[in-house]
C-alpha cells in the first residue's frame, strides 16, 4: 500500500465512514486512492473552512471523530478557523493535509506553507510525516489521541511523495482507557462537602457530553436534586423537564442562574472550565462558595479559580458513584431548592409571544415558537451573535448533542457547515441552522453542498440587516456610536437560496411564524426561511464584558438610565 | 520611579524531557509564551530519541499552571520544577 492507501486503510480499521474535504495539488494521491475505495463517503464542501466546520458539526452531533481533508498552502490555511473552533471546544477531529514534496519543503515552493508551525497553537497534537512507513502508526495514534482524555483536533501534514511511496503496515496497539480511577477518599470528601452545604449548586458544561456521560449526569442531577446552571456548551445536560434547572449562567445568562451562583455556598463544577463569558469578573464570582471541580483535564484545575477539591478520572464512574451514595441518603436542601424555584419563576428566561398578529417578529418569540413546533430530537446548529443567545435562552433542549454552538472561539459562519455535518451524522434527523444575516453570509457557499447531496436540512435566517450583537454593545457600551455594523444591502436571501435550487420563504409578521416553521419542516428537502426582525432588538439580560455577573443590565434598567439622562 | 522599588519578576527553572519530533522546541516555546512567561535562558541537549531541555523562565502567573499545560503536550514526557530562582537567591542573600 502507498501512503494514501494507508490513510484509507486506517479509516476502515477505525470505522470512519464519512469525511469532509476539498482536493488540490499535493493531496491528489489521496483523492486518486479514493476513486477505488469502498466504504468512505467523501463529502465535497465548497470551501475548506466549510469542510472543517462540517467535520466539527458531525463530531458534535454524533459523538464520533470528525475528519477533514485539504491540500497544502491555501487549502490548509482555509482550514485553520474551523480547526481552531474545534480546539477551543475540545471537539475530536482528524485533519489531513497534503504538503509539497519533501525535497521542496523550505524552498518557498508553489502552495507551500509551514502548516506545522502555523497551527501549533490550535491543535492537540500534529505530525509532519517523513516516511510512508510511519503513516499507519501515526494514523492510529492520531485517531486515538483526538478522542481520548480531553478531545481535540490532531493534524497530520503529509508531503506528496510520502502519499505516493509504498509504506509498511505496522499499526500499534493504542490505549485510550488511560484515565486514572478516582480515589475513594476524594469521593467521600466530595460527598461530605455536599452534605454539609446549605446551598449547593451544580454547574455543568460541555465536558459532560464530551465524556459521553449524558445519561449518568442526568441520573446524578435527578437523584441529587441539586439546583443547576449550565454553560453555553452544557445546554441540554439537565434536560428540559428538570424542576431544579435555572438555565444558562453568565453574560447572557438568566437572572435566576446568576443569582444562584452568587448566593450558593458550594459550587460543584462538572466538565466546565470557568470561562470568562460564564463567570464575569472572577473576583466576584460565587464569592461565598467552596468549589469542587470534576474535569478530565488536569490543567483546568485551579487555572482560574482555586478549588477546594478536584476530582479527575472517568466522569461516568464518578457520577455513578456519587449517585449511588445519594440514592441511599438524599441531600436535605429543600429550603434552598424552594428559593431557587422562586428565583426561576421571577428571573428565569421569559419572553412575550408578541401575540398581536400584525406585530413585527421578535427573535425570542420566534425561537420559543420554533422550540414548541420542532420535533423533540431536532438538532439546532447556531451561528454566532444575537440569534445564538436567543436560541440558548429560549429553545428548550433535552440533550446537549441537539445544540451545536461555537462556544470558545465564537466563529461566525459555523452554523451552516455544522448543520451539514450533523445531517451527515444522521440523515433521518431534523437539523435546523439558525443563523443571523451576518453569519449566514460567511459560509453561504455551502448552500451548494446542501443542494448537491439533497440534504433535508432547514435554514432559518433571523435578519436584522446589521451585525446585531456588535450594534448592541456599541449602543450600550460605546455611547451608541455605531461603527461598521450596517448590512442593509444584504442580498435577497430568498432569491439567493433559489439560485441554488433551494426553495425559500419570507416572513415578517407574528401571525406568519407558525405557518413559516411548519412549511419548512414539512418540506421534503432543504428549505430556507427568511425572517425579518427589528434592527433595534437586543439580547437581555447582558453583563458588560469584564464586569461582575451581579451587574446584569436588562431592558428595564437600560430604559430607566436613558430616561434619567434625558431629564438631566 | 526608583527602579530599586520595583518588584522583580519571579523567575523559575524547569527541566523538561520530550520526544524528538518535528517542531518539538517550537511547540514547547509556543506554550511558554502564550501562557505568559518569558524565556530568559534555554539549554537543549539531544539524548537519543529525546530532548532534555532546561529553561529559566520569568513570569508573574502561577508556574504550576504552565507546568500543567506543558505536561499536556503529547510528546512531553516529564516536566520538573526546580527551586524558584528568585527564592533561592533571597535565601542565600
Amino acid at each position: 500500500m502507498n501512503g494514501a492507501q494507508h490513510i484509507l486503510d486506517a479509516f476502515h480499521r477505525h470505522g470512519i465512514s464519512t469525511v469532509f474535504g476539498y482536493p488540490g495539488g499535493c493531496i491528489m494521491p489521496l483523492y486518486d486512492a479514493l476513486v477505488d475505495d469502498v466504504g468512505t463517503e467523501h463529502v465535497l464542501c465548497r470551501h475548506e473552512q466549510g469542510c472543517a466546520l462540517a467535520a466539527d458539526g458531525y463530531a458534535r452531533a454524533s459523538g464520533q471523530l470528525g475528519v477533514c481533508i485539504a491540500t497544502s498552502g491555501p487549502g490548509a490555511t482555509n482550514l485553520i478557523t474551523g480547526v481552531a473552533n474545534a480546539h477551543r471546544d475540545s471537539i475530536p477531529m482528524l485533519v489531513i493535509t497534503g504538503q509539497v514534496p519533501s525535497g521542496l519543503i523550505g524552498t518557498d515552493a508553489f502552495q507551500e506553507t509551514d502548516v506545522l508551525g502555523m497551527t501549533l497553537g490550535i491543535v492537540k497534537h500534529s505530525y509532519l510525516v517523513d516516511s510512508a512507513d510511519d503513516l499507519a502508526e501515526i494514523m492510529d495514534e492520531a485517531i486515538d489521541l483526538a478522542q481520548s482524555g480531553r478531545p481535540g483536533p490532531v493534524w497530520i501534514d503529509i508531503p506528496k511523495d510520502v502519499l505516493l511511496a509504498e509504506g509498511r503496515s505496522r499499526p500499534i496497539e493504542t490505549n485510550s482507557a488511560n484515565s486514572q480511577p478516582t480515589a475513594r477518599t476524594d469521593l467521600t470528601e466530595a460527598l461530605a462537602m455536599l452534605r454539609t452545604a446549605q446551598k449547593p449548586l451544580l454547574y455543568s458544561g460541555g465536558g459532560v457530553s464530551l465524556a459521553h456521560a449524558e445519561d449518568n449526569f442526568r441520573e446524578f442531577s435527578e437523584t441529587s436534586a441539586l439546583p443547576s446552571v449550565v454553560t453555553l456548551k452544557g445546554i441540554g445536560n439537565s434536560g428540559k423537564h428538570s424542576a431544579h434547572h435555572l438555565g444558562m449562567l453568565g453574560m447572557h445568562g438568566s437572572r435566576a442562574a446568576n443569582r444562584a451562583v452568587d448566593e450558593c455556598d458550594l459550587l460543584l463544577v462538572i466538565g466546565a472550565r470557568l470561562d470568562d463569558r460564564a463567570t464575569g469578573k472572577l473576583d466576584t464570582f460565587a464569592p461565598n462558595a467552596r468549589t469542587i471541580h470534576i474535569d478530565a483535564d488536569a490543567a483546568e484545575i485551579n487555572k482560574l479559580r482555586s478549588v477546594d477539591l478536584a476530582l479527575r478520572g472517568d466522569l461516568n464512574g464518578i457520577l455513578k458513584a456519587l449517585t449511588t451514595e445519594l440514592e441511599s441518603a438524599p441531600l436535605a436542601i429543600s429550603d434552598w431548592q424552594a428559593q431557587c424555584r422562586t428565583w426561576n419563576t421571577t428571573g428565569g428566561f421569559s419572553a412575550a409571544d408578541n401575540e398581536e398578529p400584525l406585530a413585527p417578529i421578535t427573535g425570542p418569540a420566534f425561537v420559543r415558537q420554533l422550540s414548541r413546533i420542532a420535533p423533540a430530537d431536532t438538532v439546532i446548529a447556531c451561528d454566532v451573535g444575537q440569534h445564538q443567545m436567543w436560541v440558548a435562552q429560549h429553545y428548550q433542549f433535552d440533550h446537549p448533542r441537539h445544540h451545536l454552538s461555537s462556544g470558545g472561539l465564537g466563529t461566525m459562519g459555523f452554523g451552516l457547515p455544522a448543520a451539514i455535518g450533523a445531517q451527515f451524522a444522521d440523515r433521518r434527523s431534523t437539523v435546523i441552522n439558525v443563523a443571523g444575516d451576518g453569519s449566514f453570509m460567511m459560509n453561504a457557499q455551502e448552500l451548494a453542498t446542501i443542494r448537491r447531496y439533497n440534504l433535508p436540512l432547514k435554514m432559518i435566517i433571523l435578519d436584522n440587516q446589521c451585525l446585531g450583537m456588535v450594534r448592541q454593545q456599541q449602543e450600550l457600551f460605546y455611547n451608541n456610536r455605531e461603527s461598521q455594523i450596517d448590512l442593509n444591502d444584504n442580498p435577497d436571501f430568498v432569491a439567493m437560496a433559489r439560485a441554488f435550487d433551494i426553495p425559500a420563504l419570507h416572513i415578517e409578521r407574528t401571525d406568519q411564524i407558525r405557518r413559516g416553521i411548519e412549511t419548512i419542516l414539512a418540506y421534503d428537502g432543504p428549505m430556507l426561511l427568511h425572517v425579518a426582525i427589528a434592527r433595534e432588538e437586543n439580547v437581555w439580560p447582558i453583563v458588560k464584558p469584564g464586569a461582575s455577573n451581579r451587574e446584569m443590565i436588562d431592558e428595564t434598567k437600560r430604559n430607566a438610565k436613558q430616561n434619567r439622562e434625558q431629564v438631566a | 520611579m526608583n527602579s530599586e522599588n520595583q518588584p522583580s519578576t519571579p523567575s523559575y527553572t524547569i527541566t523538561c524531557r520530550m520526544s524528538q519530533e518535528a517542531a518539538a522546541l517550537e511547540r514547547l516555546c509556543q506554550v511558554v509564551r502564550i501562557r505568559g512567561f518569558k524565556i530568559a535562558r534555554m539549554a537543549v541537549e539531544s539524548a537519543g530519541e529525546h530532548l532534555d531541555i532546561a529553561l529559566t523562565l520569568e513570569g508573574t502567573r502561577p508556574i504550576a499552571m504552565l507546568q500543567a499545560q506543558l505536561e499536556k503536550l503529547h510528546t512531553v514526557l516529564r516536566v520538573d520544577l526546580q527551586t524558584p530562582v528568585s527564592a533561592a537567591i533571597s535565601k542565600t542573600a
